[in-house]
């Protein structure tokens, strides 16, 4: 039922934003620090920072160009901005006030297109979510600090690192290069520092996230790479993420080793793909959160990780309807109940075939073995997760259970059972030790077990097939357990008589899988640890108490007069009368709210944290509860971006710099980047452009020394409203210099896409190779596309090709997609793929994924 | 299912008269050809049958299980089950061929495909399509030869599974080993899916491998002479004059 209405809930957003999608609306923003630009601002901005008086007199110097320079008059309208009506700088933590309500409307719609509802999108301004994970980030900056390399924040890397950025910061980029480099130079913030020293090369891209929520003043981040001789480095700009254990269609897997394509559990309740992985350092609070039910659960998270969450309105008021939220974890109470989305994912067989593995003196050969996995061979499974073990002598398995000698049922039960589904009569053995053991003589039973099941009590497990059966037959299995491994405890405290059932386990993942199984028949149960005296392992000791018990009794079918085995004795208990508590946990239409027990925080630097995006939900489930991902748009609250990225590529290094920006349709993004590259090197700037009200980016690369090499890759989306004026600049100042750029642009309604691109070759620069191309994708009849190719060549030795394409979708091909069944929407977007993907599959996989997905939400609806 | 075209008079966007009331009812299962000399119509006819956007139905009605589809997109129509196979079909740089087709297939089906699954449907008909490898890599249509782009579009008939298919001269540019070969296996996925087919074609060499059940000879945008394969021979013989002679009589 829930799951229709959630349904029904989409299609109506989908449907509404697909009338409302079209407009871009202007809107305001509250903040709390002052606005405009004085020379004051910039003073106060170092002094707050504590910078050294070098970086003070280079902000002023940039301020002072950027008073006296003019606002440029090509490229786009940039009379839009207003430079008293922005805020420069804002403190860390300043911006947590920001709402649902601030973010703009389009953005809004994006969410309802994403198929987020209501009441998730209202976490919006926060979307980072962090998990830390103590392992990888010593595998991570170990790693790199071994060989040297400096990965930090600018402003880190100032205090931190003098010298070198004394000697490279503003070269590349002087404040005097244009008005919005030298606004950048007064008013910084934030920002990576990168730098790789002497024939490292670092094989994983380095990733950085600008923080939406104005981290805290992300708009004017600046950037400064180096790469000494023979260093290699790819670094991406995106959204990041970190670690604790995720649901996934294969089981519990910690978030570090989530990968694009798995398929986790998300708080919609269903499976979906991943689609993109994230890792960065966080600096600042991190939020320690332990809930009621699983002692052994403790979630971090960074302070704006959104949890999904039902609040009482009063601490009074039992809640009858369980509302959901999403509250990031710094605004969370002990009050607050986690949801926790139960799992029905029912796939059913009468019949399963296993493979299993035979090994003979001669060969090793697979065997299929076929079994009736019906309710009664769930028993049998029951039973062994308990009871059961696997003993070898010479080469051959036996399969033996053992129970107390007064579980005489269950002997003959397991018994019976074996030989129905293994064909062979097992032994029943003497009593030892008040214990009686079964035997079956059969290596193929033995190793279906241990294959399917686990060997040794600790590693035991239940596999994905038998997770997701009914629950009839899980039932069955939870039966076979629990009169193995099961008691009831009846124990008078002070505060009251307390009955639950318990299973016990040394299996951790056993314990927890057993709690979702119960949690499938909407039994709430606890999962508490016992450290045992000497060498012995850890119980893990699953409890079903409150008003669960009946519902537990009723399951095993132990109703108020029979009997409940506990092992040695046996007792008799009227459970309707004797439960009187309630359980703190509620279960509400297949999720279960926990309560917080305990919320505790602290401060860390530089813990890389993880983080993934999920298609559709964009959500997961985390340390057992609902959370949500880093939200896919990349929303800004002000209207002007204005980043200065420097690349320093030293001999023979290699430095490729990555970019997707997705800003908010409200934004100018004017950002410079530029690259010197030295004798041999090479520079690759990858440029997706989707996002923006106006977007001017034109990365160069000066090619200074002989044999150096420069490539711009570009795409660029321009939906309704939009301007897209990008491309690459190229100077050829040394000999034997090649370089490539290739532009593809996309446009649609009012959006205009525009190349804009130089390329100068000097009269020193002899036997120069350089290719230019750029096409464009006109999507309706009002679409627009410029573009300007400017040359300066002052060799004749040049080798130059250019190349220019504007197409447009044809009826035809739209025609021909949709008579095979795809919406137009679909079949546009297909399209659009299409063009872009020589370009798209030059990025590294997940942000291919990840670019195409934006594209295929800002095409649709394009025509009609 | 049942298509029911009913007194259909189909223009194009500037007014132009092509087809002219044409009546025709096919059910899945039966085999249906139409026969008729270039620009009669019957290109327009199947077209406008699909859906396509600047034609313009002025008169009659397509239906189908006697609901009306002519306000209905193409994409909706493929959903209820018509596909049409393309004389031309266009070719699309950059999408790839099979991931198109596992798009189509789950937009027509509703349903997620399981990737593997998907390939191993694929391959069992590309190997019986005896198309070569290079087809699973390549871009729709893009680069593809004559005959591998009919074969192609057998293939997504194959797998896409509609309850009627209408295809648009299947023998067209190819040469008659081919022809044979490309009839053979659309029979042969026909008759497997219980598919109702609408086989539309100036010539008669690809009938030679075939048995459509109903003939319908069209001229001038209307159904001039309707029957069983008899019209065929007579055809062979005689040539479209005597029909339209026929008719003029």
């Amino acid at each position: 039922m829930a799951e229709d209405n959630y349904k029904a809930v989409l299609e109506q957003q989908n449907s509404e934003y697909k009338e409302a999608y079209g407009f871009t609306e202007k809107v305001e923003y509250a903040h709390i620090t002052k606005k405009g630009l004085t020379e004051d601002t910039v003073r106060e901005i170092s002094k707050i920072k504590e910078e050294p008086e070098w970086m003070l007199e280079k902000r002023l110097q940039g301020y002072r160009v950027f008073m006296s320079k003019p606002t440029p008059m090509w490229g786009g309208d940039l009379s839009g901005i207003n430079y008293d009506d922005i805020y420069y700088y804002m403190k860390p933590g300043g911006t947590k006030t920001d709402s649902w309500d601030k973010v703009p409307d389009d953005i809004k719609r994006t969410f309802d297109k994403l198929g987020i509802p209501e009441a998730e999108r209202k976490f919006f301004s926060g979307a980072e979510a962090q998990f830390d994970s103590e392992v990888v980030y010593h595998h991570v900056r170990e790693d790199l600090e071994r060989q040297g390399v400096i990965f930090t924040d600018t402003d880190t890397a100032v205090k931190k690192y003098p010298e070198i950025m004394k000697k490279y910061f503003g070269t590349i980029i002087p404040p005097s290069d244009n008005k919005f480099a030298a606004l950048n130079t007064a008013v910084w913030s934030g920002g990576s520092f990168i730098y790789v020293p002497k024939g490292v090369k670092v094989a994983m891209p380095l990733q950085a996230y600008f923080r939406i929520n104005a981290e805290k003043a992300g708009q004017f981040e600046r950037t400064l790479i180096i790469a000494d001789e023979g260093a290699e480095v790819v670094y991406i700009e995106g959204c990041f993420v970190a670690g604790t254990e995720i649901v996934t269609e294969e089981g519990l897997k910690p978030i570090e080793e989530v990968k694009v394509g798995d398929r986790v559990f998300t708080h919609a309740r269903r499976y979906r793909t991943v689609y993109h992985t994230q890792v960065r350092p966080h600096t600042g609070k991190l939020y320690s959160i332990k809930y009621d039910g699983d002692t052994t659960a403790v979630i971090k998270a960074t302070d704006e990780h959104p949890f999904l969450v039902a609040r009482r309105k009063k601490q009074e008021y039992t809640n009858v309807k369980w509302e959901t939220e999403w509250v990031r974890a710094d605004q969370l109470k002990k009050s607050d109940y986690l949801a926790i989305p139960i799992d029905n994912t029912t796939k059913t067989a009468d019949y399963r075939e296993f493979p299993i593995r035979m090994r003979t003196r001669w060969k090793t050969e697979s065997i299929q073995l076929t079994l009736n996995t019906d309710a009664d061979f769930f028993r049998l499974i029951g039973y062994y997760l308990s009871g059961g073990r696997i003993t070898s002598v010479k080469g051959d398995s036996y399969l033996t259970f053992t129970f107390n000698k007064n579980e005489i049922d269950c002997v003959l039960d397991t018994a019976t059972l074996l030989e129905r589904y293994f064909g062979k009569k097992p032994l029943v053995q003497k009593v030892y030790k008040n214990g009686i053991s079964i035997v079956l003589c059969s290596t193929l039973a033995a190793r279906f077990f241990k294959q399917q099941f686990g060997k040794g009590a600790k590693n035991k497990r239940i596999p994905l097939w038998a997770l997701n059966e009914r629950t009839e037959k899980q039932k069955e299995l939870i039966v076979g357990m629990w009169r193995g491994d099961g008691s009831f405890m009846n124990k008078d405290y002070d505060y009251g008589n307390k009955k639950m059932f318990r299973i016990n386990t040394i299996s951790e993942v056993l314990a927890k899988q057993l709690k979702s199984i119960l949690l499938r028949m909407h039994i709430f149960s606890s999962v508490n640890t016992q450290k045992r005296t000497g060498n012995r392992n850890t119980m893990y000791c699953v409890y079903i108490g409150g008003d669960n018990v009946v519902r537990f009794a009723n399951l095993m079918g132990t109703l108020t007069t029979s009997s409940i085995d506990t092992g040695n004795t046996k007792m008799l208990v009227s459970l309707e009368n004797v439960i009187t508590t309630s359980s703190r946990t509620r279960i509400f239409e297949n999720y279960a709210f926990v309560p917080i027990t305990e919320i505790t925080s602290e401060t860390v630097e530089n813990l890389p944290v993880y983080n993934f995006s999920v298609e559709e939900d964009e959500s997961y489930v985390a340390g057992g509860v609902a959370v949500h991902n880093c939200t896919a748009p990349i929303y800004m609250s002000s209207s002007l971006h204005s980043a200065v990225v420097e690349l320093v590529a030293h001999k023979n290094s290699s430095i490729r710099y990555i970019t997707i920006q997705n800003w908010s349709k409200n934004v100018y993004n004017l950002v410079t980047q530029r690259a010197f590259a030295y004798d041999g090197a090479r520079v690759s700037w990858i440029d997706g452009n989707i996002g923006s009200r106006l977007n001017m980016k034109y990365p160069s690369v000066y090619l200074k020394g002989e044999g150096a090499s420069g490539e711009v890759l570009s795409i660029a989306v321009a939906g309704e409203g939009q301007t897209q004026d990008s491309g690459g600049k190229i100077y050829h100042l040394a000999p034997n210099t090649t370089s490539k750029i290739v532009s593809k642009s996309v446009s649609k309604g009012t959006g205009v896409a525009s190349y804009r691109g130089l390329l100068y070759i000097s009269k020193d620069a002899a036997n120069v190779k350089s290719n230019v191309r750029c096409d464009a994708l006109l999507l309706d009849e009002t679409a627009k596309t410029n573009t300007y190719p400017y040359m300066q060549v002052y060799r004749d030795d040049a080798t130059i090709t250019h190349e220019a394409t504007v197409g447009k979708i044809g009826e035809e091909q739209l025609f021909y997609l949709m008579s095979r069944g795809m919406s137009e929407d679909d079949a546009i977007a297909t399209i659009v793929l299409g063009f872009i993907e020589d370009l798209a599959k030059v990025l590294p996989m997940e942000y291919s994924i990840e670019l195409k997905r934006l594209i295929k939400l800002d095409t649709s609806n394009s025509v009609g | 299912m049942q298509l029911e075209i009913k007194e259909l008079y189909v223009t194009t966007q500037e007014g132009k008269e092509i087809v002219n009331g044409v009546n025709l009812k096919i059910n899945s299962g039966e085999f249906h050809v139409i026969m008729g000399p270039n620009g009669s119509g019957k290109t327009t006819l199947a077209k406008a049958i699909m859906g396509y956007p600047s034609l313009k139905i002025v008169k009659g009605d397509v239906l189908v299980d006697g609901q009306s589809i002519k306000d209905m997109t193409a994409d909706k129509r493929a959903r209820l089950g018509l596909f049409m196979q393309f004389q031309n079909p266009v070719e699309i740089e950059g999408v790839g061929f099979v991931n198109f087709l596992r798009a189509a297939k789950e937009s027509v089906t509703g349903n997620t495909t399981d990737i593997k699954q998907f390939m191993g449907e694929i391959r069992s008909y590309t190997e019986k399509l005896a198309i070569t490898n290079g087809i699973v890599g390549r871009s729709l249509n893009h680069g593809f030869s004559g005959g591998e782009k009919k074969k192609a579009e057998v293939l997504q008939m194959a797998v896409l599974k509609p309850k009627i298919a209408i295809l648009d001269e299947p023998d067209s540019g190819l040469d008659i080993d081919a022809v044979k070969f490309v009839a053979n296996n659309v029979n042969e996925i026909a008759k497997a899916q219980e598919m109702g087919l609408l086989v539309i074609t100036h010539y008669n060499r690809i009938l030679s491998y075939m048995n459509p059940q109903f003939v319908h000879i069209m001229a001038e945008g209307k159904i001039i002479a309707e029957g069983g394969t008899e019209l065929i021979e007579r055809l062979e013989k005689e040539g479209y004059d005597s029909f339209l002679n026929g008719k003029r009589k």
